[in-house]
């Protein structure tokens, strides 16, 4: 074990410095990160302090709702866990850029892969255990629970992580003998999304909402039935439940009962690890330093044909978008907002519209309007996806584009066109299938698609922008860069000018709707009103494009490299 | 001292290193040279066992390295061409941290450390965090870290890249005194001067066969190169392997 904690130490030395002169700045920074994180804590421990209170309040079912729900939480936690785990395994044990130093010292190959595993335990874990405890403290509230139920969580939650984290890694050990280290990400992120796609579909049939609403049964024997029914026994995420429930209730033995299971089965998994790992983990780690090898061949023939475009700009274009296609990384992304579009539309699609008191034109235009703000945070998400990491993306070479004749501000409106047109068609589709399935007036078909032709370059620029003044071109992930500060800002940012032009446009469209409703001709002030509100909407479209431009293009001409 | 017996590494489409043998004794500096390609860095990668051999074997002071690999290593002082470094620790905490995984007591490891980084002209950067070295100063502290546990084998991958004029003459000279100990020195390089100059016997690579081994005289011998210097001599013997026969 002695070992095993050096080989950890590298990781843990950097922890204790004392903060330097120049780290203030970081240190804000953190501080801007930790406020937001504990926003997020305490508004999930509100959300779910009203929600166990309601359900608490409701005789006969409230507690078998809630122990379903609690069951149904921690089977989702699990599986997030493992599939966390894999990821962050495959990336420790086998494309790590210290493997070479660390497999070069006199250390056991078990040793080496226990430290890596107990890392990716902390990695893929840390924030889902962070953001689990206020639901599951909230849960000791609404039961009044004894002191011994919180000293428990950990009790619970820590062989859960390390079970899924242990799962992951033998997932991953045992793959790589089928399948070279460096291809099976690409791979993994395949079967993720399947997986979540699969996953979700299948919810949304089950339609959970039904659960809360015993009418929707035949009977409520086949209800109680539904909830009472037992979980798979064998599960980890079970024991965890079964420790935490009869903790609330105050049964001790129950607790140590499940506890004592979870810490077997992470000492079994221990001794699989020691196994394998001293079996197959180097032979792995052999196969995944050969020759990367490509799903499909690249194309060869030039990215944009009998282009009018100078040579600098077209030799740019031409490698961005070949770089693109020929990452396999990215192809699992658009294969996501391709499921994602249909998922969104989907939802649209069965709103029980006709069924609302409310009067359906109303709805549907009033719908409309907040649908243009969803798309436009769908495409915030998408932009910081693909258009904020775009300057980090050319990681090491960058020296590259700053050694070559041309400008930076070219370079990246480069870019911005490569980014802009497929984010732009991406928006227009959500926007009018949405639209086409409310059946909306023309005027908010109108309305909601020139607005995104206004939003997008905005929301694009504040990504290009805003990666250009933030880039992080040593990542090993540089998809990774939109975690960061840079990242945080343009989310802010974005959110921010997405909210003020829907705020802009929300007075005059309801004046407009009201005196189409009430059978009036508009006043003069309203055109005023209106005239006023575009002007506003065109000036903050206009900033969001120039100015985190200028500042990407300012910060990246004087960055060192 | 290292023994490499039909060592042979196949890639899916590539052969990189085929039917490799090859015995460096104690005290001796071999060189490995050969163009880009030819295998040089799989077999040191082999070699420090950090890549398993499709066949073939690694013996490391008589220990082979694919049934005991822990005690093959610790025998091992390995200088890779293109270093990892923790770039979040210092220099001193790197070492440190390589001193403890060797298992050397922490009041030799000090004096020793403090030595070799005098030597190596680093002790004022020693508690820098690497991340402001610059390329010859992580390679300088690589080298530290390698002979930090007094190895009895030395495998180095491009020792001179990124170096200035006078580290090269002081690595040079190092590596002599090294050899004068009874340390083994396995040197994979491009450059000819270097091999030329330290080396007591080189090996030549090309397209992962190991084409010629000895001293310059006998490789000039066996290139019917009379005087020729290692540039030529290397040129010759990899012309002539090129051409199919």
């Amino acid at each position: 074990m002695k070992t095993v904690t050096t080989l950890l130490l590298p990781r843990l030395w950097p922890l204790k410095r004392p903060v330097a002169s120049g780290m203030m700045k970081r240190s804000f920074r953190l501080c801007i990160l930790g406020g937001i994180g504990a926003a997020f804590w305490i508004g999930i421990f509100g959300v779910s302090m009203r929600v166990l209170r309601y359900f608490r309040g409701i005789e006969e079912v409230g507690d078998l709702i809630l122990a379903k729900l609690l069951s149904m939480m921690l089977i989702t936690v699990f599986s997030l866990l493992i599939f966390s785990a894999i990821l962050t395994c495959l990336s420790k044990l086998y494309l790590s850029k210290d493997l070479s130093l660390v497999f070069s010292l006199p250390v056991e190959r078990h040793q080496i892969f226990i430290a890596r595993w107990l890392e990716s335990t902390f990695d893929s874990a840390w924030m889902v255990m962070l953001y689990t405890l206020p639901v599951l403290i909230a849960y000791g509230i609404a039961y009044d629970a004894s002191s011994m139920y919180y000293a428990y969580l950990p009790v619970a939650l820590v062989p859960l992580a390390a079970v899924a984290s242990g799962i992951g890694a033998l997932v991953v050990i045992l793959a790589v003998m089928v399948i070279p280290a460096n291809r099976i990400r690409t791979l993994f992120v395949f079967f993720g999304l399947f997986a979540f796609i699969a996953v979700y579909i299948a919810f949304r049939l089950l339609r959970p909402e039904r659960l809360v609403d015993p009418e929707a049964f035949a009977t409520v024997l086949v209800y109680l039935h539904a909830l009472k029914s037992p979980d798979f026994p064998f599960l980890p995420s079970t024991w965890a439940y079964d420790g935490i429930h009869g903790l609330l209730a105050g049964d001790a033995a129950q607790g140590l009962f499940a506890a004592s299971l979870s810490l077997a089965a992470t000492g079994l998994l221990y001794c699989a690890m020691v196994i394998t790992a001293d079996t197959v983990y180097f032979s792995g780690l052999s196969r995944a330093q050969t020759v990367k090898e490509r799903l499909l061949e690249p194309r060869r023939k030039p990215a944009l044909k009998k282009s009018r475009l100078p040579g600098p700009v077209r030799a740019f274009a031409e490698k961005e978008i070949k770089t693109f296609f020929r990452d396999q990384t990215q192809w699992s992304q658009v294969f996501l907002i391709a499921a994602l579009v249909v998922i969104y539309i989907y939802n649209f699609k069965v709103l029980p519209l006709e069924r609302s008191p409310i009067q359906a034109l109303y709805l549907q235009n009033l719908l409309s309007f907040l649908n243009m703000g969803l798309v436009a945070f769908v495409l915030i998400a998408v932009t910081a996806r693909f258009a904020f990491p775009a300057v980090s993306l050319e990681k090491e070479a960058f020296w590259l584009v700053r050694a070559c004749p041309v400008r930076i501000r070219t370079y990246l409106w480069v870019k911005f066109v490569i980014y802009f047109l497929p984010l732009l068609i991406l928006s227009e589709i959500l926007i009018v299938g949405t639209n086409l399935l409310l059946k909306v007036t023309p005027l908010m078909m109108g309305l909601s698609t020139v607005t995104l032709c206004l939003l997008v370059p905005g929301v694009v620029c504040l990504g290009v922008g805003l990666g250009a003044a933030f880039p992080d071109f040593n990542s090993e992930n540089p998809a990774q860069s939109v975690t960061g500060w840079g990242g945080l800002l343009f989310m802010m940012l974005g959110a921010f000018f997405v909210g003020a032009v829907i705020l802009l446009e929300a007075g005059p469209v309801y004046r407009f709707f009201m005196a189409r409703v009430k059978g009036h001709a508009l006043f003069l002030s309203d055109w005023i009103f209106a005239g006023v509100s575009l002007a506003g909407v065109l000036v903050l479209a206009g900033l969001a494009v120039w100015v985190p431009m200028r500042h990407g293009e300012k910060k990246l001409t004087e960055m060192d490299i | 001292m290292i023994v490499l017996n039909r060592l042979t590494k196949r890639y899916t489409k590539t052969l990189a290193v085929n039917d490799l043998s090859l015995a460096v004794p104690k005290g001796e500096i071999f060189g490995f040279i050969g163009p880009n390609g030819a295998g040089k860095t799989t077999t040191i990668k082999m070699m420090a066992g950090l890549m398993a051999p499709t066949s073939g074997s690694v013996s490391i002071c008589g220990i082979d390295m694919a049934e005991n690999p822990r005690e093959a290593k610790a025998r091992i002082g390995f200088i890779p061409d293109r270093p990892y470094l923790y770039e979040k620790l210092t220099g001193m905490e790197f070492l440190k941290f390589i001193a403890r995984v060797y298992g050397m007591v922490p009041d030799g490891f000090k004096e020793k450390a403090q030595f070799l980084l005098d030597r190596f002209a680093l002790a004022d950067w020693a508690d820098d965090l690497i991340e402001a070295y610059s390329h010859g100063m992580c390679q300088r502290l690589v080298m530290v870290a390698a002979l930090l546990h007094d190895p009895e084998v030395i495998i180095v991958d491009e020792p001179m890249v990124g170096l200035d004029p006078v580290a090269v003459i002081l690595v040079k000279r190092i590596f002599r005194e090294l050899a004068e100990k009874g340390v083994t020195l396995f040197v994979s390089t491009h450059s000819l001067g270097v091999a030329q100059d330290v080396c007591h016997r080189i090996g030549i690579i090309h397209r992962g066969r190991l084409i010629a081994t000895g001293s310059l005289d006998q490789l000039r011998e066996r290139a019917r190169a009379a005087d020729a210097d290692l540039e030529a001599v290397f040129m010759a013997l990899t012309a002539e392997n090129s051409n199919p026969m």
